[in-house]
């Protein structure tokens, strides 16, 4: 990312910091391929910031933790939309953030990078990492002393390459010249739905026996709101068993994607989050290829929205009900 | 173990207290013949229908679930059927997502006068189940397989 | 010492697990998907002995979730009027109370966990004062005495690594049964237990001499050398408690913290659970099941009062208790062994280790204002 917008950002974190309790941005995390969100409170704090490829984290999570106090955002196109769909919702309110934007024009995924750095036939570790740098559409990566250099889009993360919003869509200040769209076809459904109903089972069944149930993908998810009073944990109505069982545990995602339905904006963090890889994106992509398609509705655009879900039409033509002969 | 086990299917139908359970309880005054593998909870209203019902009774091995309602415009509460009807359709279209099959769940409106509709709708359901194969079972974990051999 | 060394060549090592597999059960780290976890061995498959596992081994002697006994509640027989065989009137039984049977779980049998790391291994031996001191569990324990850990020296470190800091070594003596150190043409196996007899019977091992041991040796040196010198920890026990009630300190430390519980889940050395009856008719479970300090539920009490309402005070718990509770109960023991899991898989990336530095130097600070 560009030095000038760098800069630019750093002001414009620093012009509002008498205004608010802190900003959220990022800051460098345990090697050089990784962020971590950091809370400027102080222009010291700022000189940490660090937006661009490597800013993967969204900030939007943190936001409702601090309802009834003024902060701070610093948000690429997907993090806005989480902002929106929380102030549509009143979970956040407008006049209790103020929203930095910048043009985004993708993320890494860290794990796309650790295993293309493979030295003969191993898989590399992120954590090896000595120094990581994204020029233009390349990226380097240093590991014990050597540098590889692939293309940025290579790496980049699976929204990115179909993100229809890479700029803010509700800011205050926008810093930089807004980066273009792209479009999503859901292509990565259609790919997937390539597979027999049957196999789709197995693959969960498979992929969900590593799960160790730590609700990473429910707590890196900027809409799941309920936090502690999860119905996961909840022996009273009883969802869920303690069991270390693979049917509870792709009953949770369930549970996750029904409740995201008409809300969810796709900016991938659940999948993210996942510390075993499990592509639990895929499931909100479903519910959001549905809203799309049944209500016109992508979540997060307008802060006046009201959810598909929350509404409904006498007569709804787009839905296409059984006929009993 | 039942003596239908293997020629009937589990069935779960989702009702209506006001409208769509009478009509079942018509279709049953009426004396008219339906297949006998649903299995009837009631419930207020089809808009207290949580989709999870539906995706908890299928991943738990169901082999259909039946959602009925009163007619829209009939709601006893006046919308609860609306917002049904776009959660139900919401969840028809997740299932594929984890591999059940979309046919293995259905969802309408039965009025309580409409006996002869209700054994239609229980009729045509159960022949869509039986042209499927028995539900998918997820292999089980050891802990809950401990409470099985012994129940 | 050195008399007992085993050598594996590399291209003995699947028939060694092969022929182990016929006699008991065979753990290794295995890639699925894009992590790396423990899964029986499977000879048509590379076990995956690089990459350090995604989780750690600790499921294997504290499974996520085990039953401790089904139960049965059995109705009281109807009795009525009945004959004996001999055809005398029978006494009539009085309506018994329920009567409840319990079926104990079956145990797994003999184990062997090939290619753990050495930090993981330092996982098992927190557990066993927990579950081996004062009270006794005899689930942990059965498998305990039942499993072999073969633990490998690390040949590099990660950016996460951090087990020097905590009593570790790259090479890890102190708590598996056998030290694996991978040469340029073999395994060479030290074993360190008396356990370990168990599985070096194998005609497929050789023979290790000076010159193995001196090669494993200078790559154990290498390692250690690139986890980088370990700060000075002294004093951390208390350090932390006298910053309980700092606030401020816990909210800006735990600001990233999405609560969720990944950290205390992979953590090797985390043994908290939960026990929970799965019912279903006269039948159950009671299951055991792990818990995380991290949620919320955990605290929460009957009143509705949670004293860890908050997600700061959740953190400060977890740090606190590897750092500073854990010591003063078990010897001084650290109850963290630096893998850097919690580091490595956290969404938000909050590192442990600048929260325990931080903390060492806040409490000074404190201290030397206090005079």
């Amino acid at each position: 990312m560009a030095d000038d917008i760098h800069g630019a950002l750093r002001e414009a974190i620093r012009t509002i910091l008498p205004d608010v309790e802190c900003v959220l941005g990022w800051g460098s995390g345990p090697d050089p391929l990784r962020s971590a969100p950091l809370f400027m409170k102080s222009p010291e704090d700022v000189e940490r910031f660090r937006a661009g490829e490597l800013a993967v984290n969204n900030l939007a999570v943190f936001l409702p933790e601090y309802a009834g106090r003024k902060v701070g955002i610093v948000v690429k196109g997907c993090d806005s939309r989480s902002v929106v769909q929380l102030i549509s919702e009143t979970l956040v309110k407008r006049e209790e953030v103020v929203i930095i934007g910048y043009p985004c024009r993708g993320v890494v995924d860290v794990a796309k990078i650790a295993a293309a750095i493979g030295l003969g036939n191993e898989d590399l570790e992120a954590g090896l990492v000595e120094r990581a740098e994204v020029n233009g559409d390349t990226v380097s990566v240093t590991v014990r002393g050597e540098t590889k250099t692939f293309p940025f889009k290579d790496v980049m993360a699976a929204k990115c390459s179909i993100c229809r919003y890479p700029n803010a869509v509700l800011h205050d200040v926008f810093i930089g010249e807004k980066a273009e769209a792209r479009e999503d076809s859901y292509a990565d459904l259609e790919k997937y739905e390539a597979m027999s109903l049957e196999e789709r089972f197995r693959f969960w069944e498979k992929e969900m026996e590593r799960c160790i149930r730590c609700y990473a993908c429910r707590n890196a998810c900027p809409l799941c709101v309920c936090r502690d009073h999860c119905v996961a944990s909840s022996r009273e109505p009883h969802w869920l068993s303690q069991a270390d069982s693979t049917r509870d545990k792709l009953f949770f995602q369930l549970i996750h994607a029904t409740h995201l339905a008409g809300r969810c904006t796709g900016c991938g963090e659940c999948a993210r989050a996942c510390p075993v890889g499990i592509p639990v994106g895929l499931f909100k992509r479903f519910i959001n290829r549905a809203a799309g398609q049944l209500f016109g509705f992508q979540g997060g655009l307008d802060p006046e929205a009201v959810s598909p879900l929350q509404r409904f039409l006498v007569d709804e033509p787009t839905i296409k009900e059984k006929e009993w002969k | 173990m039942s003596v239908l086990e293997g020629k009937e299917r589990r069935i779960i139908g989702f009702l209506c207290n006001w409208c769509s359970y009478g009509g079942a309880d018509t279709a049953g005054v009426g004396r008219f013949s339906q297949p006998t593998d649903l299995r009837i909870i009631r419930v207020p209203c089809s808009g207290r229908i949580n989709p999870l019902f539906i995706i908890k009774a299928l991943l738990s091995g169901a082999d259909g679930v039946l959602v009925s309602g009163c007619h829209p415009r009939d709601c006893h509460y006046a919308e609860g059927n609306f917002y049904a009807r776009r959660r139900l359709e919401m969840c028809k279209q997740l299932l594929p997502a984890v591999g059940i099959d979309p046919l293995r769940f259905e969802y309408t409106w039965v009025s309580a006068s409409e006996g002869q509709r209700w054994q239609q709708v229980v009729t045509d359901f159960t022949a869509q189940i039986h042209q499927l194969p028995p539900a998918l079972r997820f292999s089980e974990s050891p802990d809950l397989e401990l409470l099985r051999q012994c129940g | 010492m050195n008399a007992a060394l085993k050598f594996l060549p590399h291209e003995h090592l699947k028939a060694w697990l092969e022929e182990l597999a016929g006699t008991m059960r065979v753990l290794a780290p295995q890639k699925e998907g894009a992590a790396v976890v423990y899964r029986a061995f499977d000879p048509s498959r590379e076990p995956e002995l690089i990459r350090k596992p995604t989780e750690s081994a600790k499921h294997i002697l504290f499974p996520r979730s085990e039953a401790l006994f089904a139960f049965h509640k059995k109705k009281a027989p109807f009795a009525p009027d009945s004959l004996n065989p001999d055809g005398s009137q029978a006494e009539k039984e009085e309506p018994a109370t329920p009567a409840m049977e319990l079926t104990p779980p079956e145990q797994p049998g003999p184990t062997v966990v090939f290619g753990m790391t050495g930090c993981d291994a330092g996982g098992v031996t927190t557990f066993d004062p927990v579950y081996g001191g004062r009270y006794q569990d005899p689930y942990y324990l059965q498998r305990r005495e039942a499993t072999v850990l073969i633990a490998r020296a690390c040949n590099e470190a990660l950016s996460t690594c951090f087990c020097t800091w905590v009593g570790g070594d790259p090479a890890n003596r102190r708590d598996a049964d056998i030290l694996a150190t991978r040469l340029e043409n073999g395994w060479l196996l030290e074993p360190l237990t008396e356990r370990a007899e168990r599985v070096l019977g194998s005609t497929l091992l050789g023979d290790a001499g000076e010159a193995e041991a001196r090669e494993a040796e200078a790559l154990h040196a290498k390692a250690r050398a690139a986890i980088g010198e370990a700060p000075d920890l002294t004093g951390i026990e208390d350090a932390l408690p006298a910053l309980f009630d700092d606030k401020d300190f816990w909210w800006s430390e735990s600001a990233a913290c999405l609560a969720c519980g990944a950290c205390t889940y992979l953590c090797p050395t985390c043994h908290c659970f939960t026990i929970t009856d799965e019912k279903a008719g006269l039948s159950g479970v009671r299951l055991r099941a792990w818990d995380t300090c991290m949620a919320a539920l955990y605290t929460l009490e009957a009143s509705g009062h949670n004293p860890r309402g908050q997600k700061a005070a959740r953190l400060r718990n977890r740090v606190g208790h590897k750092f500073a509770y854990f010591l003063k109960n078990h010897q001084g023991r650290i109850s963290c062994c630096g893998c850097g899991r919690c580091i490595k898989s956290c969404p938000s990336s909050v590192d442990i280790r600048r929260i325990v530095l931080n903390a060492l130097k806040r409490a000074k600070g404190k201290e030397a204002a206090n005079g």
